[in-house]
This record gives structure tokens, sequence and C-alpha cells, in this order.
């Protein structure tokens, strides 16, 4: 339930895709995902459990007594009654306010987060002591919200303390007075005393727990949330020309080995939330199979935009776009996707080893090929100084490696993933001018026969291009065959 | 334990308010425990058949502790979380003091969603010792001494047959919940939380790759397979506890029932009223309330001591860089830079980054320094900038050596364009005035004039005040390093660190934005890392880096 539950968020939250991300904080959702599930996990294991307790062994209890003296029995019953009743009226009280709770806890893990990435440039900066500062306003947020749960939540506690307490006072005068007018007998008094406070252990119990798993709750309150998000580039529905009806196939677009499929984009247009211009404007394309496109343009002219629409990471709000001549509204997200492979301009390199890595597109890679193609971008000397050689782990995000080893790691990652159109994103902007002519060279036999398009500030990295596509001009200047 | 006594003794623990809700918790235990035994009070005298008129004053009395055993539980809680949260303030104060003076180059190997588990996660297990574990040990052991004393003050011997189940029930479960392969689990489990949230942030960080290259469904089943593996250590943990209250209710009848036996031989005795039947099975009974949280409170114990291993662990990682004893100071004028056979190496076994590298930026001059990638280019900034102590050699600023200055004081005096262009939540005003949060509108403009950045903000429909998401990454490439740019400009520094400052433009645009960015520099000092030859001629030396050797 609960697996499912995180397997869900995390599913819908790649289904969102990057434009969405960036509008949320990462620590966050990650402390959704795996505390604030955890806790719910409390919920089943612990809550339920004691709430079962809490149904059958006080009416066992209950009918005993009844056997015994029924004066005793009413008053035990009455309060017993009075039990599920403050419970409930407090607990919606303390849900709620636990929401607030694990809002102040999510922000101070958003923010607690960022910290922790950003403190090398805080440190640089001489301002450690905005950090500080963040981490104390954060964590007295919490505090305060969470004292303000807590009162609420205990009252609820006090509640039942009390009218167990008073339980087994009321019950002792009810016996004490029964005794002494001899309508009982000792022995059956004092059983029936003993008795008496067993009756609301469990129910004390199975509030606690419901307490203790309110946190749980508030976590599966968000993550139904972000299910409830709809996935704006998921249905890909694009304004413009309704495309011609023809049912979606379910086989692969390309078949491995044939040649790359013509890729088509009309009238593509692109805006972006805070900006008052669009971010890419009526591009208009037409790439044959195994050409070389290069797109250029000035940085903010809609390069990485463009890639970005063509991986749908974000929705076109005009436009369309064709891989062998079928519309993308017609085809599924991945299967489309499977048609690229890319380089992004800022590569995510993972907290894990570099083999791992390079098989990110390719998980049937073999060493070989892993070393070839590492040899292809010049990194053959890197592998050898690595002391865990290609099983060796890299930092999250690549921390271990500089700038150039990044984005030739995430250029070799690209070349492995046996897709027929290479998205490439500035693929030279770390690597100096001999290493990027010595690549372009290595590189070619991997690109024979796929269709590449470089997005950059200048044709770079390919000798020659059949085409070179001006963006950030009023009209393509060069039109593309 | 050694690990415990650490986090006990860490200063500031407002062990006041904690003292405050210990008797605030006897009190309340007392109070259940005259309940009971008053109860039994009344039912003895009761069955004895005396006037009501006797009865009423012990009668009040057990309605009045009663109702006090409530509002005493209620006030023990808020004090003691309270006292809790404040102490779990300071303790994530203390996790980012102890991360500051070792970002970036000690903590490369960590990855922040684990960072970020033990920030939020173990911190908060910590609470448990103050409000699991001490708490209810001290109140266990208090209410256990007035129960056993009580009872004894009436029958010596009960006092025995109270206090040794009350010790094995204490005791027994306890043992079982420390013993190896518990304090293992929970070890291993908080490991694995550490490891769950790592790769959840790992996916998150890296969703566009993941989903470009249709890697997504092969990230979320590794999250899959931790999340199963953490959810059995978790059940186990569970479970075990349903073992030790077994155990407790097993003495709880012992105790309840040898109290019984002994005061029924005194009544028989007539040593004791006939009354004390009633009354002292009843008190035993109570006493063994706070007792059955003892062993839960042992096994909190063990999530404590997993979660502040952990913590512990960040601050055994050595601080590569201290400051000097009695720093010297700067004068007033640009310094100059000067490396002497600087000599850098990040771990033994590793081959150097800096190899006796000896380079000299007078003061105003501008040295351009290249390489290809990996040539040691960016441990140059890590050896200036302080953040990686150097194995020879010596880095000076302004003729003095930067060992004998405070970090503070060199990084105030040099400003950096770092390669990542880290953007933080917020307006972009407060990103561009990070190094000098005081500086005028009109130095801000000429700072973004200079990082080419005012067209670009006229178009934005807040302008400066619009805010930059999570990591900034509704800005494209460009305009980051841009706004890297304008803050290293902003900054009261009188030495630039430029790295890379140009990647992701293209050759006019980066040529501009050199040009304007050098105007601005005027007569500080700078050290321009770049890849494009085209740069190295705006100034004045060209470095070339191979290795980490100097080949020019």
């Amino acid at each position: 339930m609960v697996t499912t539950l995180r397997r869900q968020l995390l599913e819908h939250t790649l289904a969102l895709g990057p434009s969405w991300l960036a509008g949320e904080r990462p620590g966050e959702l990650s402390l959704t995902a795996t505390r604030g599930l955890r806790s719910l996990q409390a919920y089943f294991a612990r809550y339920l459990p004691q709430a079962a307790m809490a149904a059958v062994v006080p009416v066992l209890l209950l009918a005993w007594v009844a056997t015994q003296d029924r004066l005793a029995l009413a008053v035990v019953v009455a309060l017993v009654i009075a039990v599920p009743i403050t419970m409930i009226y407090f607990g919606r009280e303390a849900t709620k306010r636990s929401e607030r709770q694990w809002r102040r806890l999510g922000s101070l893990a958003g923010r607690y987060l960022q910290l922790i990435e950003g403190l090398p440039t805080l440190r640089a900066f001489g301002r450690e002591e905005n950090g500080r500062r963040e981490v104390a306003e954060a964590t007295e947020g919490v505090r305060v919200a969470t004292m303000r749960t807590l009162r609420v939540a205990f009252l609820s506690a006090l509640s039942m303390d009390l009218i167990s307490g008073f339980g087994v006072g009321l019950v002792a005068m009810v016996l004490g007075l029964r005794l002494l007018w001899g309508e009982l007998d000792l022995p059956t008094a004092m059983a029936v005393l003993l008795v008496a406070p067993e009756i609301f252990v469990p129910l004390r119990r199975a509030g606690a727990e419901f307490h203790a798993s309110t946190e749980g709750h508030a976590a599966a309150d968000r993550v139904l949330q972000v299910l409830a998000t709809a996935t704006a580039t998921a249905t890909a529905t694009l304004p413009g020309p309704t495309p011609s009806p023809r049912p979606p196939s379910s086989g692969p677009i390309v078949a491995r080995g044939s040649p790359a499929p013509t890729l088509g984009i009309d009238r593509l247009q692109v805006d972006y939330e805070h900006r008052d211009r669009p971010a890419l404007q009526g591009l208009t394309l037409r790439v044959d199979g195994g050409s070389r496109v290069a797109l250029v343009g000035p940085s903010g002219s809609g390069k990485s935009t463009a890639l970005a629409a063509l991986l749908g990471f974000v929705a076109p709000s005009a436009g369309t776009m064709t891989i062998g001549g079928r519309p993308s509204s017609e085809v599924g997200r991945e299967e489309w996707r499977s048609t690229f492979s890319w380089l992004p301009q800022r590569p995510y390199l993972f907290g894990a080893s570099l083999a791992d890595n390079l098989r990110l597109g390719a998980p049937e890679a073999t060493d070989d090929m892993l070393l070839e193609v590492l040899g292809s971008v010049g990194l053959s000397d890197l592998v050898a100084h690595l002391p865990g050689s290609l099983d060796t782990v890299l930092g999250q995000d690549g921390l271990t490696l500089s700038a150039g080893e990044r984005q030739r790691v995430a250029l070799a990652r690209a070349l492995l993933r046996p897709a027929p159109i290479l998205l490439l994103d500035e693929p030279t902007a770390s690597l100096d001018t001999d290493t990027a002519a010595r690549i372009s060279q290595a590189i070619a036999p991997w690109l024979e026969s796929r269709t590449v398009i470089v997005a950059a500030h200048a044709p770079v990295l390919l000798p020659s291009f059949d085409a070179v596509l001006a963006l950030g001009a009023p009209f393509p200047m060069v039109p593309a065959s | 334990m050694r690990t415990l006594r650490r986090v006990l003794s860490q200063p500031g623990t407002p062990y006041g308010r904690l003292a405050l809700a210990g008797l605030l918790g006897l009190a309340s235990a007392a109070a259940t425990i005259g309940l009971l035994a008053g109860s039994g009070y009344v039912l003895g005298r009761a069955a004895l058949r005396p006037g009501l008129d006797s009865l009423v004053g012990i009668l009040a009395t057990v309605e009045v502790l009663a109702f006090l055993r409530g509002p005493l539980r209620y006030a023990e809680r808020l004090v003691g979380h309270d006292a809790a949260l404040r102490a779990l303030a300071r303790w994530r104060l203390w996790l980012y003091d102890c991360l500051t003076p070792r970002v970036p180059a000690a903590l490369a190997g960590w990855r922040s969603g684990d960072l970020l588990t033990r920030a939020i996660d173990d911190v908060d297990t910590l609470q448990d010792l103050y409000l699991r574990t001490l708490l209810p040990v001290a109140i266990a052991i208090g209410s256990a001494a007035v129960g056993v004393v009580a009872v004894g003050l009436v029958i010596p011997m009960a006092a025995l047959g109270l206090g040794l189940p009350l010790l094995l029930a204490g005791a027994v479960p306890s043992v079982m919940a420390w013993r190896r392969r518990g304090a293992g689990e929970r070890a291993e489990a908080a490991a694995l939380a550490g490891d769950l949230s790592a790769q959840v942030v790992d996916a998150i960080h890296g969703a566009p790759d993941l989903l470009a290259f249709g890697a997504g469904e092969a990230a979320l089943f590794r999250i899959d397979e931790t999340a199963r593996r953490l959810d059995i250590l978790d059940r186990r943990h569970t479970l075990s506890g349903t073992v030790s209250s077994l155990i407790t209710q097993l003495c709880l009848a012992l105790a309840v029932t040898s109290v019984l036996a002994l005061s029924v031989a005194a009544v028989h005795d007539h040593r004791v009223g006939r009354v004390m039947v009633a009354v002292l099975p009843l008190a035993a009974l109570a006493t063994f309330e706070p007792i059955a949280g003892v062993a839960q409170a042992v096994a909190r114990a063990q999530s404590v001591r997993a979660a502040a291993h952990r913590l512990l662990a960040l601050d055994e990682v050595p601080i590569p860089v201290h400051d000097p004893g009695l720093p010297q100071h700067l004068g007033s004028g640009v310094p100059d830079v000067a490396f002497h056979q600087a000599s850098l190496r990040y771990a033994a076994g590793l081959p150097r980054a800096l190899d006796q590298v000896s380079l000299h930026v007078a003061a105003g001059a501008r040295v351009t320094i290249t390489g290809s990638s990996g040539a040691g280019k960016s441990s140059l900034v890590n050896a200036l900038l302080r953040f990686w102590p150097l194995e020879s050699g010596t880095v000076a600023v302004g003729g003095i050596d930067t060992d004998r200055l405070a970090q503070s004081e060199v990084r105030a005096t040099c400003a950096l364009v770092d390669q990542r262009a880290q953007l933080f939540a917020g307006t972009l005003r407060s990103n561009v005035t990070l190094g000098r949060p005081e500086a005028t509108e009109a130095e801000v403009n000429a700072a973004l004039a200079a990082a080419q950045l005012e067209g670009w903000v006229a178009t934005l429909p807040a302008g400066l005040e619009t805010p930059v998401g999570d990591d900034g990454v509704s800005i494209s490439g460009g305009e980051r390093r841009r706004v890297a740019v304008a803050r290293a400009l902003l900054a009261p520094a009188r030495v630039l660190i430029l790295d890379e400052p140009t990647s992701g433009l293209d050759a006019t645009q980066a040529d501009l934005l050199l040009d304007t960015a050098l105007a601005a520099a005027s007569d500080r000092s700078v050290l321009l890392i770049t890849h494009r030859a085209a740069e190295a001629g705006r100034c004045d030396t060209t470095v070339t880096l191979e290795a980490g050797r100097v080949t020019n």
C-alpha cells in the first residue's frame, strides 16, 4: 500500500517532468516520499492492530463486568462511549494542524537541501551566516507549528486520561457504596476494580498510535495533491491542424538498425510562465534521416527550449512535431522519447558508478563498449587514473569530476544510447578547442547513420553540417533542406 | 553508550525543562498509584461496613487524584516536547556548522540527499532520546521507587515482592532490546533511510536525464528495492515490541500475586489491617504502568544511537583547513596573488591535482589560466580560496601567505564566478547582491549592465524581484552564468576569479560579456580560467596547465 503510493508519487513526479519540478523543492518532495510515507506505514503496522484491540478487548471486559455488577457497568459504559467522541473531535483538529506542521517541515527540508548544495557558493562569498539564519528561522517555524499541533493532540490524550481516571474513581465509589450497603462482597468488588482500568488501556494506546501516525496522514495528503496535478505535457494536446486520424500503432517508431526517420517540426511555439515573450516561436524544420543540423543562436534564443519540446519536457503552445510522418500526439511519450538520445546543457550524473552512469540509456552495453566510447570522448586517461576504474562511484552529480570531464561522460552516455536521433546541447561548452577537435574525429563512427542535431552558439563539434538554422532572428536565415 | 553520552553532553541541551517534565511525569505516576491504592482502601473500608461519613474523606481524595493525573501528564508532555524541539533546533544548527568548514572538497563524495536525511530524519530521531528514553526511564525508576517504598512501609517483605518483578520487567526486555542484532538492524535501517532519500533526491535532480534516456523505470525499481528492505526492518522492529510487552505482563501478574499473598499472610498474622489486602495489590498494579515503557525506551535508544552515529560521523570528517591562531591582515590596496611551488592532492593514492605550480598575478593585472579539462584549473581555485590545503608550497595574497590569513579574509578579498553558477531560492535581486546586501540601486544596475543582464531583466515581469525557482532552474544556462558574473562584480572584493565565465555563450556574446566584465573589474586583479584561447588575448599573461603542472 505504502510502497504503491511511493511509487505512484515518484512515477507521477517524473511524468510531470522537468518543467513542473522547476517550481518544486526537491528536499520537500524527498521528505514526503521517504519519511512521510514511512510514518504512514506506522498507521498500518501499529495503529490499525491497536484499533482492532481497542474494539475487542473493552467489549470482552465489559461483558465480564456485566456479570458482576450492573451499576459499575453503567458507569464504565457511559465513560467508554465518551472516548471515541472526544477522540474524533480532537483528532480532527490535530490532523488539521499537523498538515501545517508537515508543510513547515517540508519547507525546512527544502531549504536545508538547497543550503547543503549551495554552501560552497555561500562560503566563497563569506555568507555562511545567511544559511545559518535560514536554518534557525526554519527550525523555529517547525517548533512553533509542532507545539501548536501538540497542544491539541495532547488534549485528546488528556481527555482520555481524565475519562479513565474518573472511570476508576467513580467505579471505586460505586463499588464502595454497594459494599457499604451490603449488596456486594469484597472479592467481587476487588475484581471489578482491577479490571476497570484495563478497559481503558487499549483505547488510550490506540489514541496514542493514531497521533503518532498523523505525520503519515499529512504526507499522504501531499502525495494525493501531487497525484492530482494534471500532466500537461502527458497528453500532448497540441492545438493547430488536427492530426489525420491514424490508429496509433503499438510497435516502435523505428526498428533498430533501420535508417533514422525524418523529423518534422512545423511552426512550433513554446511559452513559459513569467515571461511575456515566447521562448520559441515559429520554428519550422525538416530533418531527414542521417543528416546533421545545427541550431545556432545567442543564449536565450530558444535552442534548449526547442530540444526540451522535442523531448516532451515542455508542452508547445502551438505547432506540430512528427517523426517518420507520425505526429507526437499519436505516439506514446515513452515511445516518442525512445527515438532520441540527449546531451543536456547541464548534464546530471548520478551517485552511482561510472559504468552505471554510462549505461543509463544502454543497460546492455558491455564493458568493452564503455571503454571504447570513453576512448572516443578522450577519457581513457581518466578511467586509467580512477581507483576502481569503471566501477568507481562518482559523487552525486559527478562532483568529483571537472566540468569538462562531466560533459564528456555525458556525451559518452548519449552516444551509447542506441537511438536514431542525437540531440547535443552545447556539446563543447566546457571543452578546449584541441579536445573538441580530437573528440570530433573520434566520435564519427558513433554517429554513422544517425541524425545529429547540435544546439549551440555556433556550428560546433562536427566538421560539417547539412543545414544551419539560426534562431533568435525574425526568420530562419538558412532554410533546412 | 559513548555515542549517547556525547549526544547528552551537547551544550545547550535544555536540562532545566527536561527535569521539570520529569517531575511532572513523576507526580502524575504517583497520582495514579494514589488513585488505585485509594480506591482499594475505599473498598477495603467499605467491606467493614463503617458509617458513610468515615468514607467521604478518602472518596474525595480518590476523585481529586483521578482528576490530577491527566493535567499533570498533559503538562509533562508539553514541557518535554518543547524542550526536545529546542534541542533539535540546536542540532540542526550544529549540523550546519559541521558542514560549513568541510564543503566543498572534504564532502565531495557525500550525496546531498543523504546529508538531508541526516539533517531532518536523524536529528528528529534524537528527540526520542529526550522524550522516549530519558523521560520514561527516569519516570519509571522514580515511580517504581515511590511504589516500592510505599508498599515496603506497610509490609517490608512486600517491597521485595513488588521490587523484584519490577526489576525483571524493566531489565529483561531492555537487555533483549539492547542485544547486538537489534543494534545492527537499527543502524542498517538508518543507513537505508539515508540511501532511500539520496536515491529519491538523485532521481528528482536527474529527472530530465532519466526521462530522456528511458531510465526512469530502472531508477524507480532501485528505489522500491531500498524501500522494501527498509520496510522489512521496520516491521521486524514492531514485532520485537510484542515479545517484551508479554514479559512485562507476566511480571505484573507475578508482582500482584506475590503482594496479594504477602498481604493475606500479614492480615492473617494480624500484622496489618484487613484493608491492606485491597490497597497493596492495587498499588502494585499502578506502579507497573510506567515500567511497561522502559523496554520501548531502550529499543528507541537503539534507533537514537544509530542516528547519532550518522550525525557525529560528519564531525569526524577532518576539517581540511583551519584558521591560524593569530591571523594577519591585508592592507587596503589591491593585492597581488602568488602561487609558489604549490602542490595539492585530494587523497593519498590519487595523483597530485596541482604539482609545484608557480604563477603570479601582479596587483591589478589580468592572468589567464588555460588547459584541457581536468588539468587542475578548479583545484587552483580550491587552493586560492582555501577550500583545500596545499601539500607543499605556498599561495600568497598581497604578499602574505594565505595560511596566515583568516579564511574569511581571503574569501572577502577574492570574488568567485564558479562553474556551477549556483543560484538560491529567493528573488533575482537577493542572488545578485549575495556578496553585498547593502548595495545601492545604482551599484546593482551597474553590475547588471556589466554582466549584460539589463535587457533580460527588463523582459521579466517583476524585474529584479522575480523569484528564481529552486536552484534557479527556470533560468537558462547562459543567464545563470551572467547572474554569477554580476554577483562577483558587485561583491566588495579586490581580486576576481572568473572560472569559465562564458561557457554556454556564443563567441560574440562571450567576447562582449568578457569586455564589459573586465572593464567593470577596473583596477582589480583578475584570474581568468578559460578553455577559449581567444579570451587569453585580453589578459596580460597566459599560464597553461597540463596534468596539474604549468607547461609554459
